[in-house]
Order: C-alpha cells, then sequence, then structure tokens
C-alpha cells in the first residue's frame, strides 16, 4: 500500500498557484497535514480524493496513476471533505445506505457496516431522525461515518473534528488512532492539538509547497533548545511580541509567561521541552523568512 | 448612516454579486436574443395584414410589449433566487444578526431584482435603436416615442415581476418548485386578462388598468382606432408573439402611445403594485430564521433549527467518550470491482427513494388518482386528457434530477466513489424513466390489452423523453427552475393544446411524433452524460 504524491502542481483560473511541485511518499500510518490557512491543504485533499486533477505532475496509488485510472483509487478511498452536505429529508441510514449503493456496496454487507459505523460514531439513537434536524456536530459525523463505509485503504479527513464537541473530539483521535494500522489516513487540520494525539508522520505545507516531512519527535528535536519561558510584566509584552517569535502567553500573578521561540535565549529566560506547537510555528517562521529573502534576493 | 444609504448598499451588494456571475451573461444574452427576434421579425406584432412602419415609436412599442409579456414570463425565473442565494451562502445569518428591518430588506431585494430586468429591458432599448438603423425604413430616431413605451409599459411591469418574486420567496410554500410552476399559470393568466381587454372598445384606465398588466390593451386599442381611420375595412384581428407563420403584407405609420394622466396613472398603479407587493413579502419573510416563517401563525412549527438543539441535548453526553475498540465487520472486496457494475439495480433503488423524499400525503394521494383516471376513462379521454394531467403531477420530482449534487453540496461524497458520473446519472434517469412510466402507467395497460403499439409508442417516447429533459437542464445548470419552467410551459403549449410536433405525450393520433422524440431524449441522456464527464475533472 503506498500513495506518491510527485511534483505535482496545482493552477486555477487568472494564475493562482495553489501547489508548487509537491511531491511526498506515504505508506500504512496517520499523515497530519498541518499548514496555515490558503497553505494549499484542501487542494491537495480534492486531487488525493480524484475531486480534481492536477495541472503538472502525478499522484500515483500502488503504481497506478489516478489521473488515468481513478477508480483503482475510489474504490478503496474514504473521503471527509471540509465542505459538505447532506440530504435533509433521509435519515442517516437512509443516507448512508444511498451512499453504499453509489460505493457499489452489496446491501446486506452495507446494513450491517452502517448499524456499526453509527454505533462507532455514536448516532444509533437518533438513527431514524431526518438530517435536516442534526447538529452541525452531528452531521460531521455522519460524514465521518461516510467516509469508513467502504472499508477504505485511504482515508482523508479535512478538518474532521470542526464542529465536533470535546469530547467526540477525543472519540475521533481514538479512531483514526486505531484505524491506522492497515491503512494510509491523511488528516488535514490547523488544529495541532488533533495531530499531536494521532499523527505517526507530519507535513508542513505553507504557500502550496512542502516546508517539512518528518515524525512528530523529529520534528520536536528540530526545535530542541530553541523553547524558552521567561515572564515579563504585562506592560512590556507589546514590545517583546515585536522582538521574539512568541508561541504562546500565560497571565499569572508575577506577570506574563512567555514561551518564545529562537536560536539565543532572551536575557532570564529559562529553556522548556517544546510541543508540536512550537516546532510547527518555528518551521513556519524559518520558511517564511527564507521566502522573504528570495523575494528580496 | 441614514436608510437610504442602507438601502442603497443593500441594492449595490447584490446587483454587484448577480452581475459578477455567469448566469448574469445568460441573461443578457437572452436579452439581446430577444432584440435579434425583432430584428429577424420572430417577434411579430401585427393588426389584420398591417405592421407599423418601422419608426421609432413603432420599435419602441414591440419592445415595450416584449418587455411586459416576454421579460415578465423569463426574468421571473432569472431573479427568483436573491433570498435563497443569502440563505445559501449564510450571508443571511449576518444580516440576520444587524438591525436591519424586514421590509427594508424585501425592498432592497425587490430594487435588486428590478436592476436587473432593468438592464435587459436597456439592452432592448439598445437594440430598438440598432433595428431602426439597420431596417432604414424611417431613419429619424424620436428617442420620447421609442422610449416612453419601454419606460411606461415595461419597467411597471418589470418592477412587478421584481417584487412578486421576492414575495414567492418569502412564501415558505412558492419558495420552491410549487412557484416556479404556479408562476407560470399566474402568468398566463395575467396575459390572458390583459388580452381579453383587447377586443374591448374602452381603454382601460384608472383602477381599470389593474386587468392590464401588460398593456397591450392600451397599445391595441389605439393603434386599431388609427389603423381603422386609414383603412375602415380592416378586422380587429391582433396579434403579438413569437413565429412569423404569415408574413404581413401592409404597412401604417403608427404615431405612438397618446399618453393621458389616465393612461400615465394607470402604469403608477402597478409601481405602487410592486412597493405594496415588496412591503406584503417583508410579513412572510423570516429574517433567515431556521425555526420557521416569520409570519407567526401561533400553531406549532416543526423545525430543523430546534430539532437540531434538541437532538443534539439528547446525543451529547450520552455516553462517555469510549476507549478506542471499536469493531467494524472487514468487507470483502473485489479485486476485478465487478462489484460495482452488478450493483446498479440497488443504486436505481436508492435514486428512485430519494427522488421521493419530502413530499406529502397528498402528493401519493393524487398520483393514485391520476393513475386509476388513466385506467378508468375512455381510452381517447384518457391520453388526452387524465395522462396530461398525470404528467405535469410529478414534475418537483423530475425537477430534481441532476441538481441534488450541486444544491445540497453532496457532489465530494458522490463523485469520489467509483465510476461516479455515470452509473449514478443513469440510475437517476432510469428513476425518472420509472416515475413516468408509474405515474402514467394506467394507459400503458389500457394501451397494451388493446393492442394500440403507436399510442402505446407515442406513450413510451414521453416517459423516456420528460427525464431526459429534466436530466439534461439540472445537470447543466445545477438548478430546478430551468426545468420547472420550460416543461410547464411546453406542456401547456404542446400535450395540452395538443400541438403537433410539441406533443411530447403523443396525446392525439394527430399530434404524435414519437420517433422523433425516442431520438430526442438519446441525445439528451448523451448530452447531460459529455456535460458532467466534462465538468468533473474525473469522469
Amino acid at each position: 500500500m503506498r500513495l506518491a504524491i510527485e511534483s505535482v502542481t496545482k493552477r486555477y483560473r487568472k494564475g493562482v498557484v495553489a501547489l508548487r511541485e509537491f511531491s511526498l511518499d506515504l505508506k500504512p500510518g496517520v499523515l497530519g497535514l498541518l499548514g496555515p490557512n490558503g497553505a494549499g491543504k484542501t487542494t491537495l485533499m480534492s486531487i488525493l480524493a480524484t475531486i480534481t486533477r492536477a495541472t503538472e505532475g502525478r499522484v500515483l496509488w500502488n503504481d497506478t496513476d489516478i489521473a488515468r485510472d481513478p477508480d483503482v483509487l475510489r474504490s478503496v478511498l474514504g473521503y471527509l471533505p471540509q465542505d459538505f452536505g447532506v440530504y435533509p429529508n433521509l435519515n442517516a441510514v437512509e443516507f448512508l445506505e444511498y451512499l453504499a449503493a453509489v460505493k457499489g456496496l452489496d446491501g446486506a454487507a452495507a446494513r450491517r457496516r452502517i448499524d456499526e459505523l453509527l454505533d462507532l460514531v455514536n448516532l444509533t439513537d437518533v438513527r431514524k431522525r431526518p438530517l435536516g434536524g442534526y447538529s452541525g456536530g452531528m452531521r460531521q459525523r455522519v460524514g465521518i461515518a461516510q467516509a469508513l463505509l467502504n472499508d477504505p485503504e485511504l482515508l482523508i479527513v479535512d478538518e474532521p473534528t470542526a464542529g465536533l464537541d470535546p469530547e467526540e473530539r477525543v472519540r475521533f483521535r481514538n479512531l483514526l488512532s486505531d484505524l491506522s494500522g492497515e491503512r494510509i489516513v491523511i488528516l488535514s487540520t490547523h488544529i495541532v492539538s488533533d495531530v499531536e494525539a494521532t499523527a505517526t508522520d507530519i507535513a508542513l505545507i505553507a504557500q502550496g509547497t512542502l516546508v517539512v516531512h518528518a515524525t512528530p519527535e523529529e520534528l520536536l528535536r528540530s526545535v530542541e533548545g530553541k523553547v524558552w519561558e521567561w515572564v515579563v510584566p504585562s506592560t512590556e509584552l507589546t514590545a517583546v511580541k515585536q522582538k521574539f517569535l512568541i508561541s504562546s502567553t500565560t497571565r499569572r500573578s508575577d506577570g506574563v509567561h512567555v514561551r518564545v521561540l529562537g536560536e539565543e535565549p532572551p536575557t532570564n529566560a529559562q529553556p522548556v521541552s517544546p510541543n508540536l506547537e512550537d516546532a510547527y510555528l518555528f518551521c513556519l517562521s524559518r520558511h517564511r523568512a527564507g521566502a522573504r529573502a528570495g523575494a528580496a534576493a | 448612516m441614514n436608510r437610504s444609504r442602507i438601502l442603497y448598499h443593500m441594492v449595490r451588494a447584490d446587483f454587484l454579486e448577480r452581475v459578477r456571475r455567469y448566469s448574469f451573461l445568460l441573461t443578457m444574452g437572452f436579452a439581446i436574443y430577444l432584440g435579434y427576434a425583432v430584428y429577424a421579425r420572430q417577434v411579430t406584432l401585427r393588426l389584420d395584414d398591417y405592421r407599423g412602419v418601422d419608426n421609432s415609436a413603432w420599435l419602441g412599442t414591440v419592445v415595450g410589449l416584449i418587455a411586459t409579456v416576454w421579460v415578465s414570463l423569463v426574468g421571473f425565473y432569472i431573479v427568483k433566487n436573491s433570498i435563497q442565494r443569502d440563505r445559501r451562502t449564510r450571508v443571511g445569518q449576518i444580516l440576520a444578526a444587524t438591525p436591519m428591518n424586514k421590509s427594508f430588506y424585501t425592498l432592497g431585494k425587490t430594487f435588486s431584482n428590478f436592476a436587473v430586468l432593468a438592464v435587459m429591458v436597456l439592452i432592448l432599448a439598445l437594440a430598438a435603436v440598432l433595428i431602426q438603423i439597420l431596417r432604414g425604413e424611417e431613419t429619424q430616431i424620436a428617442l420620447g416615442a421609442l422610449l416612453s413605451p419601454i419606460l411606461l409599459l415595461g419597467l411597471p411591469a418589470v418592477a412587478v415581476v421584481a417584487a412578486l418574486a421576492v414575495l414567492f420567496e418569502s412564501l415558505p410554500v412558492l419558495r420552491g418548485g410549487v412557484g416556479n410552476v404556479f408562476y407560470f399559470f399566474f402568468w398566463t393568466g395575467l396575459i390572458s386578462i390583459s388580452v381579453t381587454l383587447v377586443t374591448g372598445t374602452q381603454q382601460p384606465t384608472g383602477l381599470h388598468a389593474l386587468q392590464d398588466f401588460t398593456g397591450i390593451a392600451v397599445v391595441m386599442g389605439q393603434m386599431q382606432t388609427q389603423l381603422h381611420a386609414l383603412d375602415s375595412q380592416v378586422r380587429s384581428a391582433a396579434s403579438f408573439g413569437f413565429g412569423n407563420f404569415h408574413a404581413t403584407t401592409k404597412t401604417f405609420l403608427w404615431t405612438g402611445i397618446h399618453w393621458t394622466p389616465a393612461l400615465l396613472f394607470g402604469r403608477a398603479l402597478w409601481l405602487a403594485v410592486a412597493a405594496a407587493l415588496a412591503l406584503l413579502a417583508a410579513v412572510f419573510f423570516d429574517r433567515f430564521d431556521p425555526a420557521g416563517n416569520g409570519l407567526r401563525l401561533g400553531r406549532k412549527q416543526k423545525s430543523v433549527a430546534s430539532n437540531a438543539d434538541v437532538l443534539d441535548s439528547q446525543s451529547s453526553g450520552v455516553e462517555p467518550a469510549r476507549a478506542s475498540a471499536f469493531h467494524l465487520t472487514p468487507l470483502l472486496r473485489d479485486a476485478s470491482n465487478r462489484q460495482t457494475r452488478t450493483r446498479f439495480f440497488s443504486l436505481i433503488v436508492a435514486e428512485f427513494r430519494l427522488l421521493f423524499r419530502g413530499h406529502g400525503w397528498w402528493w401519493y394521494a393524487g398520483a393514485v388518482g391520476l393513475f386509476l383516471g388513466c385506467l378508468l376513462s375512455p381510452v381517447g379521454a384518457a391520453r388526452s386528457g387524465v395522462l396530461v394531467a398525470a404528467w405535469i403531477w410529478p414534475v418537483l420530482f423530475w425537477s430534481q434530477m441532476g441538481t441534488r449534487e450541486e444544491s445540497f453540496s453532496t457532489g465530494s461524497l458522490i463523485f469520489s466513489s467509483p465510476r461516479a458520473v455515470p452509473r449514478q446519472l443513469l440510475a437517476m434517469y432510469a428513476a425518472g424513466v420509472l416515475l413516468a412510466a408509474l405515474t402514467g402507467g394506467g394507459l400503458a395497460l389500457r394501451l397494451l390489452f388493446a393492442g394500440d403499439l403507436s399510442a402505446l409508442a407515442a406513450w413510451g417516447a414521453g416517459v423516456l423523453f420528460i427525464p431526459s429533459m429534466a436530466l439534461v437542464l439540472g445537470v447543466t445548470t445545477g438548478s430546478r427552475k430551468p426545468f420547472e419552467a420550460l416543461y410547464t410551459a411546453w406542456w401547456y403549449v404542446g400535450p395540452l393544446h395538443h400541438i403537433r410536433q410539441l406533443d411530447f405525450m403523443g396525446t392525439t393520433a394527430q399530434s404524435s411524433t414519437p420517433v422523433g422524440y425516442f431520438a430526442v431524449a438519446a441525445l439528451l441522456v448523451l448530452a447531460a452524460y459529455m456535460w458532467r464527464s466534462v465538468r468533473r475533472a474525473y469522469a
């Protein structure tokens, strides 16, 4: 099982380039795809989900070019788009039955699987209610269920925890971790904690290019010794923000605890263990600085 | 910010949003086509064997009538989407959280609709100038004579249409397909009342002007008077419409409508009607409240959002977040993908079931009644009457075909499935055919037992043609409106009046042309497939 993205570029009308020479090689596990808004994550998801074609480059699923034979991938694909709709007059079972038919699943097997999936996403109690009456989080769970209908080998989930309450979010993270053993899961999000909890690999994308592809441990090691905590009076916070790359701030009785990223420590700052959010911000700022330097040159 | 400024910005934003869409180009294309139709004499205004000399007064009058008659029909379907767009884009929710006044909103939408329709009328006015120059029968352009009928006939009419569109969108029952179908008959009624006044001797002035929406009675009355003065032998046969089946042989000099204060008051009344309709719409407008209608009737309202709250409270916290242990039965995968091919029938069933969602028992009662009517009434009456009714009844079902993926944003879920484009499209078409066959099935049984194969072929052509038309219009436009409007109009002109070539149901032996409709149905299905294949990057 292998998904290879080879030098993919996606150019929209009016010359907007969403992806630029993007390459990635994936094996079973959970890939956390992180990046700021407008980085190209959703475009990449759409290309991998065979919704849109790459302008240049190719995507290979087990060595088959999906642009030439998309059905090879589609038959093993589960896709949860960022924005999707439901038919409001159908209930969850009917909607999933419909999508199972579209995916070409056998009726009896589909029914059994739908029961299991509705239980899994905690919608069994409301399975007979029209989807039009569901809240955003409940619709999202229907989306998760439909993505798992055909027992996918490649599961692509774009901002899957958007609209979920904390309890369901934990539940979904656990689900993703358990699913990852025998399949490739691509989790696109800008919520670092979701990735922290589930990802076996992380790809950081910005301005349509791959900034870094590494394991969470490698990423954390890259900022080892570059994260500092420092207590400053709240009156100096604005000046500190202008001077340093801040990861987080916490107000306490002794002042504002500022988490700073940088090669050199500020005066009186103490080194602290990095987390993924630190690594994400550090890589991103380095990439932006590089891009600025490139543009200036 | 004062009120007029708020209104201005509401109209401006809505207008700009519309004119920057590709669909606006189609709208303008339609207006240009109407202008061309006048030039090519496809649209004819005639009195007996006479037409007017192509001067400013004549062309202005023709264009003014086009605006009142044709733009008032097509324009309604063009502009009846402004509130729906705010609902779909969720901009409405933002607006609802502002101090926006409901009547301000509906007035703003009416102005915006009016602006779009007025642009169409303006294009027609420019076309009239161009036509006069190109024809060269009268070279002097008299702007007053040219513009007065366009402004005084056309603009009040489109103002009413603009307000009607907002009113229909505000009323839940007329917001969707029912409103689209109903408007056609409403428009037919308005035109019919106008036309009946043409034969009268009195000019409809004052409050009587409210019977003459199009202003055609004013125009024809004055034209007939002018023509009688030139030729006393002339009959009162006046016509205005598409087609040039009997070319006129004589011309007369039309000097234009004599606008009396009473006539002007009559046209101004229509503007007042438009304003009243816009304000009436505010009464029903729900201000994007997902809990229901703006007019509180005191009855219990079953609503999606209120259910959502209840459901959310039911489901949240019902169980603690379980540990990750779960069990999903693995699916057996057919490596050859034969699986998906052999399960086409279950997809047809799923599409068929989907067609029927969201309709009340009354629809089924009506369908059963019409089926039995086809089965039990005399064959001639069943074919020329009951079948016609049976095949307008499911219009709101067929109109869903090809549009659901767009209107409910389910495309990304469906089209990431194997062979989704051909499988789902054909399954959808098959479901539509099945629906036609069932609703008109009573007649088919009769014809089968009677051995009337030619009538059965005509029936079969209808069964295949109707869903093919729905499919191609749905897939290409992504909207239910084009099918609902076009099918209803075609149904009215063709099958209901048994007009040969247009009678796709073959309601009589004389009007039946099944072979052509079999071929057209096949071509339309092919066109729908090709369109969707091209639109979807992967087919």
